[in-house]
């Protein structure tokens, strides 16, 4: 029973992304599948167990294809190393940045550690800080967000 | 022991390392590019760590970027795997510097094997033969004589900045080496604006033998016998098998050769995986060329038939343990041949990058298939070319080759070209199957069968 379900709700999926379509209602041989963007809809297959709704909604989370609109003057700034992300130049010091902040293009607004190395990292535009994505001590990938910066 | 696993690398070495890991029960950090994001390394190591973007320079050669990653994950040692840092002793003393176990030979060792010049005083010093010739640039056409007539005919007299088969003469006769120095050095002036011309015997249509040798950090060194890598192309391997089909391989040449090898090693305090590379001629001679050091792309025909896991072992003589096997225990079962199938022309070998539509790697009694690819994935123009090892192991070569060839038939890999028609030809030529190999093999193949 999954299988066909999932097989319907990927073709339905594929179907809209990239279209403007909201949403899609299918209905066949008693099954009803419901996909609206979003929101996370299920298979709905009439007078079954409810089990199998939630597996099929957890396999398919619509906000994959449907990701929130972004604001194109909402910057993010991501890693460009790896390494431990620091707030601050040491544990007493104020953070170099915080949200509500108005930041430079070139300010320094972390430190972030790879081989005992500490690389100051740099504004990479102008703006406010809206959201810092990481906490202080905690390791950063590369192309990982570091800020969400409104940008000037 | 290690907890957790490091690879520093991709694609199907990056998996190979990773299953050895598991079936070790330790944890495993996979690195990434951006480009690699989708790969299977990614996703069956325990963690993944993106280091940089898709130039291996920024990400896969970043010595900073995957000591970080490792710190950050708590990694205790890193496998290098083959190419990108394998072979580098700056990285292999980075690792040393900030307590990660480099997966390896020691830095010294790396260096020293890896300065082809030093690495050769090292050999001789060690007993090891090596290609007998010129200590340096000839000073004279007197000098070459002399040294030629100390060698023995026939002789290659080569220009110091050569490549590509200019500034090379061969001399089979002592009258015909003068007019023949003349030559290659206009030639060389010409070609590179230098005169330098040196001399070392010509050996002529040589095998390339390798041996597998194994070592840990208390002085045991086991050798795991050859591989013939005769196949080749623009020194680029193209298949690879063991034991060698060459007639003349015994049991009494493949002790010596294993002796050869134990003697290198040793005198240059090896421990971990290595491959002592030999040039092997009709008569039995050999002459050691390089050492690598590290695991090698065609390890596994050696693994198929041994029975060892060199991956396993690698990571176990790392940690401070001694050998599982003794050289007694290492018997020879059956013969081995690998295909290394690359996304490439089958004729002209232009690189083909792009999205694998359809893939198949074939199973049944005998066959080995190591690789990265599977149905969706991209063969990215930013890295090697090698999309899978195909290996067969039959309880003899005929066998073996039998299954190579239906191994190859029952391949599917669509959407970019592959080396896959290539090699399915060469396993019904006439002297691939007579085990008639030297390293101009490829050459020859491919201007007999371009008339066709």
């Amino acid at each position: 029973m999954i299988p066909l379900e999932l097989e319907i709700l990927k073709s339905v999926l594929s179907m809209i992304a990239g279209t403007d379509v909201v949403e899609v209602e299918l209905e066949e041989a008693g099954k009803k599948v419901r996909v609206r963007r979003g929101e996370v809809a299920g298979a709905l297959p009439a007078g079954q167990s409810p089990v199998g709704v939630a597996q099929v909604a957890s396999v398919a989370p619509v906000a994959a294809i449907a990701p929130p609109a972004v604001d194109p003057s909402h910057h993010q700034m991501k890693s460009p190393i790896v390494g431990t992300y620091y707030r601050a130049s040491d544990p007493t010091a104020a953070p170099f940045a915080k949200v509500g902040d108005t930041v430079r293009k070139g300010q320094v607004l972390c430190i972030i550690e790879a081989m005992k190395l500490m690389n100051e990292i740099e504004a990479d535009v102008a703006g406010e800080i809206l959201k810092v994505h990481v906490e202080n001590g905690h390791p950063v990938q590369f192309g990982e967000p570091l800020f969400t910066i409104k940008t000037a | 022991m290690f907890k957790k696993v490091l690879i520093a690398n991709r694609g199907e070495i990056a998996l190979r390392v990773i299953w050895a890991c598991k079936e070790l029960g330790l944890k495993t950090v996979a690195v990434y590019s951006e480009a690699d994001r989708n790969s299977l390394h990614v996703k069956f190591a325990d963690q993944a760590i993106c280091i940089g973007p898709a130039k291996s320079k920024d990400s896969y050669l970043s010595v900073p970027a995957i000591i970080s990653a490792a710190e950050i994950t708590g990694a205790d040692a890193i496998h290098p795997g083959y190419g990108f840092l394998a072979e580098s002793a700056k990285f292999a003393e980075v690792c040393e510097a900030c307590r990660i176990t480099f997966i390896g030979p020691s830095p010294q060792a790396i260096k020293l094997m890896g300065d082809k010049s030093r690495a050769k005083k090292a050999m001789i010093k060690a007993g090891v033969p090596v290609v007998p010739g010129s200590p340096g640039v000839l000073e004279s056409e007197e000098a070459a004589v002399g040294v030629a007539r100390d060698i023995g005919f026939p002789v290659i007299v080569k220009a110091s900045a050569g490549g590509g088969g200019r500034g090379m003469r061969i001399v089979r006769e002592a009258k015909d080496l003068s007019s023949a120095f003349r030559a290659a050095q206009a030639e060389a002036v010409a070609a590179f604006g230098v005169p330098d011309l040196y001399i070392e015997k010509y050996i002529e249509q040589p095998r390339h033998i390798e041996i597998q040798v194994m070592a840990d950090q208390r002085g045991n060194i086991v050798t795991l016998h050859e591989r013939e890598c005769s196949i080749q192309r623009r020194h680029q391997k193209l298949i690879e098998e063991a034991p060698s089909p060459a007639t003349l391989m015994n049991e009494k040449l493949r002790r010596r050769m294993g002796k050869t090898a134990t003697d290198a090693a040793a005198a240059v305090n090896y421990s971990n995986a290595g491959t002592i590379e030999f040039l092997l001629d009709a008569q039995g001679n050999y002459y050691f060329m390089e050492m690598n050091t590290r695991i090698q792309v065609e390890h596994g025909v050696t693994e198929l038939v041994t029975g060892r896991d060199l991956v396993k072992e690698q990571i176990l003589v790392a940690a401070e343990q001694a050998l599982s096997f003794r050289q007694a225990d290492i018997v020879l079962q059956g013969h081995a041949i690998e295909c290394r199938i690359n996304a490439e022309d089958p004729r002209t070998f232009a690189p083909s990058p792009g999205l694998i539509q359809h893939f198949w790697a074939p199973g049944g009694p005998g066959v080995r298939v190591d690789t990265f690819a599977h149905e969706g994935c991209l063969v990215s123009p930013h890295y090697d070319s090698m999309v899978a090892k195909l290996m067969t192991f039959g309880k003899d070569r005929n066998e073996a080759i039998a299954r190579m060839r239906r191994a190859l038939d029952a391949m599917v890999v669509e959407g970019i070209k592959t080396t896959i028609p290539l090699q399915r030809q060469i396993m019904d030529d006439p002297e691939f199957i007579a085990g008639k190999l030297d390293t101009a093999f490829m050459e020859r193949f491919l201007k007999r069968t371009a008339a066709i």
